[in-house]
């Protein structure tokens, strides 16, 4: 089952520059997809129109075949997003406070909305933090209470912006090792990257940006020799004619 | 790394600790009221008092004080303008200047209900969780006529939660401007706007980012309202605090 529908998305900003032109993209339930493209080439503007941030100027994204723009608290629900800064993110004082507040806007009780944000810091090993203020936490924590602020709204989807940006080796395996599970979850990932090295052995499909537009889209050994073409760098072991590592092991 | 600051929550057990935020705040409104005209003999009542409770909840005395280090400062302007302003039996005359036995008086007891004030201040913030304040302002303002509680309850957050990081930003901006020798230019209003521009725009993408990423959680004005429930320490604890304003009035 497709779980996001896109047809002939296109989206022109207000000065008139196309952000995105002509994009159709059918997702599968349960798939993780990682988009990759140089700077400037799209994949943040596709991102957006997943949870109804930006709409579109001409096309239609449907999520589980429903329109984004009839119910945007819905579709933000249904498809959590991790942004690249996760310093602007996070909007509460403490831990705590910051994981509550997207089931505070889905107007939950108070009990239910403690159980999802224990749970949900449970997950990302940050429940001994939960009177913590947020700038205290290293960069590698702002991540994971990120993604816990993600989780406590109890996605379908769960859209990563650049997750490994800024992040050290143990920063990357930690948040990598959380999207991992997460897709073993059941969830449906999407992530957007142009650094494949890390990423690379755990997707499905592999989708390349350029100017606005998809340009390849396959499994990720079928697009892996048309990366450098589009200012992707290709992947290390694919250099060396091995097949990919996770950086898990 | 974010600079660490004494001034905000600890975690504790205390009674100061576990009482409604609401009381809390009534609290200091009617002490501060009340501390603007006691006289010596009450302030050191109440000073005590306070003193106890802060050394009582665990509260870090010695890192509030320097954290407040600036205040001392702000205090002793005040001290000399209220010296050198207030008339009377005269101590110490040098040429244009007098200093009084009433100037000197009145100095340190303004000081002293101002550093009390503050201290009050430190006792709330040491002990309430921000969101507890915020969820107390919330409730005190529902009542108001075109004020939009909710909205107010958040930027209110949101200020709480910005302003360590607007300064992250501004030290690393600054260091980076150093590093160009920025402190070679002797004019501050230069430096000023080479510092200020950089830093207000930054501020503002970041204001964009975090509209968007509210936004991806569903923000929305008719949230789930704060959870407050008043026991039967803070009605008693309500009582003490209106009869000792009453006492040190009398005195």
């Amino acid at each position: 089952m497709n779980i996001i529908e896109i047809e002939n998305l296109t989206h022109r900003f207000a000065d008139g520059t196309i952000g995105i032109e002509g994009i159709n993209l059918a997702i599968r339930q349960g798939s993780f997809v990682v988009v990759a493209g140089h700077n400037g080439s799209g994949k943040t503007t596709l991102l957006r129109h997943l949870n109804g941030l930006l709409l579109p100027s001409d096309g239609v994204v449907r999520l589980a075949g429903k329109r984004v723009e009839e119910d945007l608290l819905k579709a933000r629900q249904f498809v959590g997003m991790m942004f690249q800064d996760a310093d602007s993110q996070i909007v509460g004082e403490t831990v705590y406070e910051d994981v509550a507040f997207g089931p505070e806007n889905l107007c939950l009780e108070r009990a239910a909305i403690k159980k999802r944000v224990n749970s949900a810091l449970r997950v990302v090993g940050l429940q001994d933090l939960a009177d913590q203020r947020p700038h205290l936490l290293s960069g590698g924590e702002k991540r994971r209470l990120a993604i816990a602020g993600v989780l406590a709204m109890e996605p379908g989807v769960i859209v990563f912006d650049e997750p490994f940006a800024s992040l050290d080796y143990p920063g990357v395996k930690q948040v990598l090792q959380h999207i991992v599970d997460l897709h073993r979850s059941g969830h449906t990932i999407v992530v957007t990257t142009h650094d494949l090295e890390k990423i690379i052995a755990h997707a499905d499909r592999l989708i390349i940006m350029q100017g606005g537009k998809i340009v390849r889209d396959g499994s990720p050994v079928e697009i892996v020799g048309h990366l450098e073409a589009f200012g992707v760098r290709k992947p290390c072991a694919y250099r060396l004619g091995l097949e990919a590592e996770s950086w898990l092991n | 790394m974010a600079e660490l600051t004494s001034f905000g929550y600890f975690a504790g057990d205390s009674l100061l600790h576990n009482l409604d935020p609401r009381f809390k705040l009534l609290y200091i409104i009617a002490l501060s009221l009340v501390c603007l005209n006691l006289n010596f003999l009450s302030l050191l009542i109440m000073s005590v008092l306070l003193l106890g409770l802060i050394v009582y909840a665990r509260l870090p005395l010695r890192s509030g004080f320097k954290e407040l280090r600036y205040f001392f400062v702000l205090l002793v302007f005040v001290f000399m303008a209220r010296v050198l302003s207030t008339g009377g039996e005269s101590l110490i005359d040098f040429k244009f200047f007098s200093i009084s036995r009433q100037g000197l008086t009145v100095g340190f007891l303004v000081c002293w209900r101002l550093a009390f004030i503050v201290a009050l201040g430190f006792t709330l913030i040491s002990t309430t969780r921000p969101s507890e304040i915020k969820a107390a302002v919330q409730w005190f303002l529902k009542p108001v006529p075109f004020i939009p509680e909710q909205k107010v309850a958040i930027m209110m957050g949101l200020i709480l939660r910005f302003v360590p990081v607007i300064f992250d930003q501004a030290a690393e901006t600054g260091e980076a401007q150093k590093a160009r020798c920025v402190q070679n230019r002797k004019n501050p209003v230069y430096r000023l706007i080479k510092l200020g521009f950089p830093l207000m725009r930054r501020t503002f993408e970041r204001a964009d980012d975090l509209v968007a990423a509210m936004e991806a959680r569903g923000f929305t004005e008719n949230r789930t309202d704060p959870d407050l429930v008043a026991h039967q320490r803070d009605w008693v604890a309500l009582t003490v605090v209106g009869s000792l304003c009453a006492l040190v009035i009398m005195l």
